[in-house]
């Protein structure tokens, strides 16, 4: 760890209250310019959000003082958690209004032959037998849970949506997705599909 | 929404083969990710070369857009402040 990035860990942590304030003034400032340089021209953002975001980020920065292992400069792992802060926020208040039924409902449908059309990826005799293998996989290995999982990424809902609507930690829904893929791989595997082959159905 | 409106695109499709070809038994989740994302972002932005644990990010990212979305500001701030 650099002098500096223990300057800012001292400054944060002084018993001097006047050192201590100047410290956290800078780390707003610091974080509150950040976010204004990739959030200023999104038209879903003010800037009473971003001063917003910036003080939700600089507690929760405070509170995790004693994980910075000094692997970046300190104002670069500041950032990271301002960033995730802010997007996760962003990302909330759009997909707010989801319900857990109807993702697992429209989830459900996926196990539907009809759900995936035979020529989806074109009518070459490869990607055919690769949308055959797929869709077979994605009835008989995945879960209601899984497929409504898979259909919210689909729909490009925000994951901290998708973990909070199956009532589950990020870590937990994660691992529900992994192996997801892991058991539609196998599948595509047993099939006779290889990575190689996945890659060149996109590749020609 | 209606079954027939539930059908899944080429785009979609295509998105669940390329995650599939991406998939590999050992990968970063997202707290993991978010764990190392600052050493990544200065790293890239160096241009040096990735570890293990940064390489795993870089695969992660592959597959994750919030993480990607999230990496790809922070290395944008550490250029602007250069």
């Amino acid at each position: 760890m650099t002098q500096s990035e223990i300057g800012w860990l001292l400054a944060l942590r002084a018993a001097d209250s006047g050192e201590q304030a100047h410290a956290v003034e800078a780390l707003r400032g610091t974080l509150q310019n950040g976010l204004r340089i990739v959030l200023s021209g999104r038209t879903d953002v003010s800037e009473a959000h971003i001063e917003d975001f910036a003080q939700e980020s600089l507690l929760r920065v405070l509170a995790r003082l004693d994980h910075f292992q000094g692997r970046s400069k300190f104002t670069t792992w500041a950032q990271a958690i301002a960033l995730n802060v802010a997007f996760t926020e962003l990302r909330r208040k759009r997909w707010q209004d989801v319900s857990l039924d109807a993702l697992l409902a429209d989830g459900e449908h996926l196990a539907e032959p009809a759900m995936i059309a035979d020529d989806v990826l074109g009518t070459d005799e490869d990607r055919t037998r690769l949308v055959a293998a797929l869709r077979h996989a994605i009835e008989k290995d995945l879960t209601p849970r899984q497929r409504a999982a898979i259909l919210g990424e689909l729909r490009e809902m925000p994951f901290d949506q998708i973990v909070a609507l199956l009532g589950t930690t990020r870590s937990a829904a994660y691992k529900m997705l992994h192996d997801a893929r892991r058991a539609l791989k196998q599948r595509l595997h047993e099939a006779g599909i290889t990575g190689a082959d996945i890659q060149s159905a996109f590749d020609s | 929404m209606k079954p027939e409106d539930l059908r899944l695109t080429s785009d979609q499709v295509g998105v669940i083969v390329r995650m599939l070809g991406q998939t590999r038994d050992r990968e970063f989740d997202c707290g993991e990710c978010r764990d190392h994302a600052d050493e990544f972002a200065e790293t890239k932005l160096a241009g040096l070369q990735l570890n293990e644990a940064l390489a795993l990010v870089e695969h992660h990212i592959s597959i994750c857009p919030e993480c990607r979305e999230e990496c790809e500001a922070l290395i944008k701030i550490l250029q602007a402040r250069q």
